[in-house]
């Protein structure tokens, strides 16, 4: 997917949520951010299948970024989402310099089959996604609508 | 820190086929796990090696992984490989990424025994 990253504030006309969860990039902490996705997908009023769909995605993404770089980072997940029923999630993995890897699980190798299943799920899943790099700094973000019709009928 | 649904497997045998039953997460951190398991497995020989997945919550890009490498080493060894699948998310994205026409997936271990 080769579409320009949005600035965290475009999600949309209306009030914004914002919620930011930071954590080392550990396999063993992922859980932490699909459960807060399936959170926040919950209180964006997103279906049930959406936000099953929503946590998948979120750990494809994470798994994305933690396989772009070996050692001690740091995992930024920014969700902004609006009344219309419009959610980005922001991934940020950055170097932790001084700080050792030992003790953390990093991510395996991506698999060539496992790439092309994570992208293929992403592009099911989601509306949009994309991933840059700048520097030592890799980023991956993913947009959602939800498809909860009731807020068109208000 | 562990999971919030731990991942465990229990294996059983009967003559010519092995029974791999996962429970909980199949993600990046259990992943490794669940191919060394499936290894040994593959690795035994069995005609038939059904995974159970049917107490199986979460499935990511690296646990299918696992799946499509373990069926294709199945395949090269002339073993068969079959999924039981109850969890209608996991039954969605087998169909998204189109696994659906790889597996052989059925809704019960006895099914995939006479499959």
């Amino acid at each position: 997917m080769t579409s320009a990253m949005p600035a965290p504030d475009t999600v949309g006309a209306g009030s914004l949520r914002r919620v930011e969860l930071s954590l080392a990039a550990d396999a063993q902490m992922l859980f932490l951010a699909r459960m807060t996705g399936a959170a926040v997908a919950a209180r964006a009023d997103f279906e049930y299948e959406q936000v099953e769909d929503l946590r998948l995605a979120i750990d494809e993404l994470c798994i994305g970024l933690m396989s772009a770089r070996p050692g001690a980072a740091r995992l930024t997940l920014l969700f902004v989402w609006d009344d219309q029923g419009t959610l980005d999630v922001h991934g940020t993995l950055t170097p932790e310099e001084g700080v050792s890897a030992n003790g953390r699980h990093p991510a395996p190798a991506v698999s060539g089959s496992s790439f092309e299943l994570s992208e293929r799920i992403l592009d099911a899943l989601v509306d949009d996604h994309g991933v840059e790099t700048i520097g030592e700094v890799h980023r991956a973000w993913l947009r959602m609508r939800a498809r909860n019709t009731s807020r068109d009928v208000d | 820190m562990t999971s919030d649904a731990q991942f465990e497997m229990t294996r059983t045998h009967q003559p010519g086929v092995s029974v791999l039953q996962a429970r909980g997460e199949i993600d990046v951190a259990s992943a490794p796990e669940f191919h060394a398991s499936l290894a040994q497995l593959i690795g035994e020989g069995p005609e038939i090696l059904i995974v159970d997945m049917s107490e199986v919550s979460f499935i990511d890009s690296t646990g299918l992984g696992v799946l499509v490498s373990a069926e294709k080493e199945s395949r090269g060894a002339g073993h068969e490989l079959r999924l039981v699948v109850t969890q209608p998310p996991i039954t969605r994205l087998l169909a998204l990424t189109g696994l659906d026409e790889v597996f052989t997936v059925v809704s019960s271990t006895q099914d995939a025994v006479n499959a």
